[in-house]
């Protein structure tokens, strides 16, 4: 170990108090913006699980449609029929896809509604932990969190899209903090709006071997009127839309906690400083260069900062972990883009919370080592 | 010609301007020779510790110039002088100035490295080091677990890490008591004398008298010729007979600092008394000392 090393470990650990309190700090204001950026980017992982899950390799809406959410698309029927024989696609199942309540008894809550084709092979639920995995006539499948709250089970009905439904299958992985999926059969579903042949989105599997992003590009170009994009893409623009609506609110939280670690870094590093002032005067008498001593305060902040850093994202794993076991519809997810936000934030708040201490040393007298007892 | 570890030559000091201005150290000269030990005493207030500075590096004189080895250290840079800190001087202190947060053996071993010694070859001359200095089994401690004469061994051992010219002593034994301050005194003789190093000692301590070759007295920052002391017995403050005020009490002198000084004693003498005025005045010694002109040894 360096001297520089030993000494700013030795000046960090001499007081524990101080340590703690540093480390502490910033382990709590750097896990307040590593929790928050952890619940936008759960909530967007649940937002796009269905978008996920779906099975299809690509999603045509209707033109300038780019995402699922908060947004309406309507298409032709025939849109099936125009996109099947493009070259590369392997099947296209159409849904009907519509933001509504679901309800049972007092018990609501919002859900995207789906209605499926009963020969769909796309669109589905994909993990159904009691009853069918379709949905016919008059028949619905729910997410089991909401069954749970609202005390339903399979053979109960619910009010979904202006009239009742019979549960016949109860799915898991489909809720969010905001909203779950529910699948109607695709008849149900048109009856409710007249039975006017339109539907919401082509969901296309592309031929083992095919490039989505090309097929989709093809879809584009050979059928007037859609939009149609990989399921990457699709992902990535109903993720803008959360990091778009979260945006104000992060910058915010992260601000705050980037000051607040800030401040405490800086002014228990300070106070550090200000404690070992005289011992900073001896090490300039016995020779030791400024440059050696400023590193000595900046290990230091590096220290406190990194430790709180390591501390911050374990009290925040521990978070999302505990989180994970409960029934709450919330994910908490830690990004390697968030991690690489933090630790930027971490190295800036040590830098910074470095230099006032800096100033200090730099006005240290070596002669002080000639006063006795007085402080430097 | 005798080879010169440090020479000073016509150092002066002046700290502020104008009328507030204060001449802490006018145009002192000395050379230091090779393992010569040099005690400079001299009242408080008289120069010593900014003499001591100035020889040092840490403080640059006002005129006047301060050689080691040859080199105008006075004259070089603020950059270059950490290095010959580092490299030419070994530092004592009164107070010993360990660094608290270090082990005994980290604060040895951290000069080396600041000097360029890797970490283990650090750790190891400096624990060679003071199992020499007979800290063996004390080199995991924290200065604060250490005895005075402990804590003074161990800055002997840091201001000896990087085999230094000169040894600068600023009251190295004020602090310990008199068996311990000999132990230090013996050792300070052994490295000027065995390793021959320069050893220049700022001190108002007697006994380190028997070990140096020169003793100089340095009062109002100039050194002085023979002079004899006394103390003041009001205040107890070292004064000069010769420049004192005195007063004679039954048929013994006495010398004082101020008039004040002496106003205060003979009135107190007579408040309490002439019976008890006999037994203060027999408990009150007059410490004289002829100091010897170290130009004229």
């Amino acid at each position: 170990m360096s001297a520089t090393v030993l000494l700013a470990r030795r000046n960090l650990g001499r007081n524990r108090f101080r340590l703690l309190a540093s480390v502490g700090g910033v382990a709590l204001a750097l896990s307040l913006t590593l929790a928050l950026d952890a619940i936008y980017a759960g909530v967007a992982n649940q937002l796009t699980t269905y978008i996920e899950r779906a099975g299809a390799d690509i999603w045509v809406a209707q033109s300038g449609v780019r995402n699922l959410h908060m947004v309406a698309s309507s298409l032709p029927t025939s849109i099936v029929e125009e996109v099947s024989p493009i070259d590369g696609v392997a099947a296209v199942t159409p849904i009907l896809e519509v933001t509504d309540t679901i309800s049972a008894g007092d018990e609501r809550a919002v859900v995207y509604v789906i209605g499926l084709p009963e020969s769909a092979s796309m669109g589905g639920p994909w993990d159904i932990v009691e009853g069918s995995a379709k949905a016919g006539p008059g028949e619905i499948i729910v997410d089991r969190g909401f069954a749970a709250r609202a005390g339903v089970t399979i053979g109960d009905t619910v009010g979904v899209l202006g009239g009742e439904a019979r549960i016949v299958g109860l799915s898991r992985g489909t809720a969010s903090l905001v909203n779950s999926v529910a699948f109607v059969s695709f008849a149900d579903f048109q009856a409710t709006r007249g039975g006017v042949p339109v539907i919401s989105f082509a969901l296309v599997r592309v031929r083992a071997g095919a490039s989505p992003e090309s097929v989709a590009a093809d879809i584009e170009r050979l059928v007037p009127g859609v939009t149609a994009q990989s399921r990457t893409d699709f992902i990535a623009q109903e993720r803008r839309i959360v990091t778009d609506m979260s945006a104000e609110v992060i910058s915010i939280m992260s601000v705050i906690g980037f000051v607040v670690a800030l401040v405490v870094v800086a002014l228990t590093v300070y106070v550090a400083t200000l404690a070992r002032r005289r011992d900073y005067g001896v090490l300039k008498a016995l020779g030791a260069r400024n440059r050696v001593l400023y590193r000595v305060v900046l290990v230091q902040a590096i220290l406190s900062v990194a430790v709180g850093f390591v501390i911050g994202l374990a009290f925040t794993g521990l978070l999302a972990f505990a989180i994970g076991r409960t029934d709450l519809n919330l994910e908490l997810a830690i990004t390697s883009a968030s991690l690489v936000k933090v630790g930027l934030f971490a190295a800036i708040i040590a830098g910074l919370a470095a230099i006032l201490p800096i100033r200090q040393v730099a006005g240290v007298d070596p002669a002080v080592v000639f006063r006795r007892g007085a402080p430097a | 010609m005798t080879a010169v570890t440090l020479d000073v030559r016509g150092v002066t000091k002046r700290f502020g301007d104008g009328e507030t201005g204060v001449l802490a150290v006018r145009g002192v000269s000395l050379a230091v020779e090779p393992g010569e030990i040099v005690l400079i005493m001299g009242p408080s207030g008289s120069g010593k510790t900014t003499l001591l500075s100035m020889m040092g590096a840490l403080l640059k004189p006002t005129d006047g110039s301060v050689h080691l080895d040859g080199t105008a250290i006075s004259e070089l840079s603020e950059g270059r002088l950490p290095d010959i800190r580092l490299r030419q001087f070994g530092f004592i202190f009164q107070d010993f100035n360990l660094l608290s947060a270090l082990s005994v053996l980290e604060n040895v071993a951290i000069v080396a490295e600041l000097a360029g010694l890797k970490g283990r070859r650090a750790r190891d001359k400096a624990t060679a080091l003071l199992t020499d200095l007979g800290l063996g089994e004390r080199l995991d401690f924290l200065p604060e677990k250490l005895s005075g004469g402990e804590k003074q061994r161990v800055a002997i051992a840091r201001a000896l890490i990087n085999d230094p010219t000169l040894i600068l002593a600023d009251e190295p034994t004020a602090n310990l008591d008199s068996k311990i301050g000999h132990e230090i005194l013996r050792l300070l003789r052994a490295i000027a004398k065995e390793q021959g190093r320069s050893v220049v000692i700022v001190s108002h301590d007697q006994r380190i008298r028997d070990i140096a070759d020169r003793v100089l007295w340095l009062e109002d920052g100039a050194f002085k010729d023979i002079v004899t002391m006394a103390t003041d017995p009001a205040c107890g403050m070292a004064v000069e007979r010769e420049r004192a005020v005195s007063a004679e009490r039954d048929g013994e002198s006495f010398f004082f600092c101020s008039r004040g000084c002496r106003e205060e004693y003979l009135g107190g003498l007579h408040t309490d008394g002439s019976e008890n005025g006999r037994g203060l005045s027999r408990l009150i010694r007059t410490a004289t000392e002829t100091l010897k002109n170290a130009h004229g040894r």
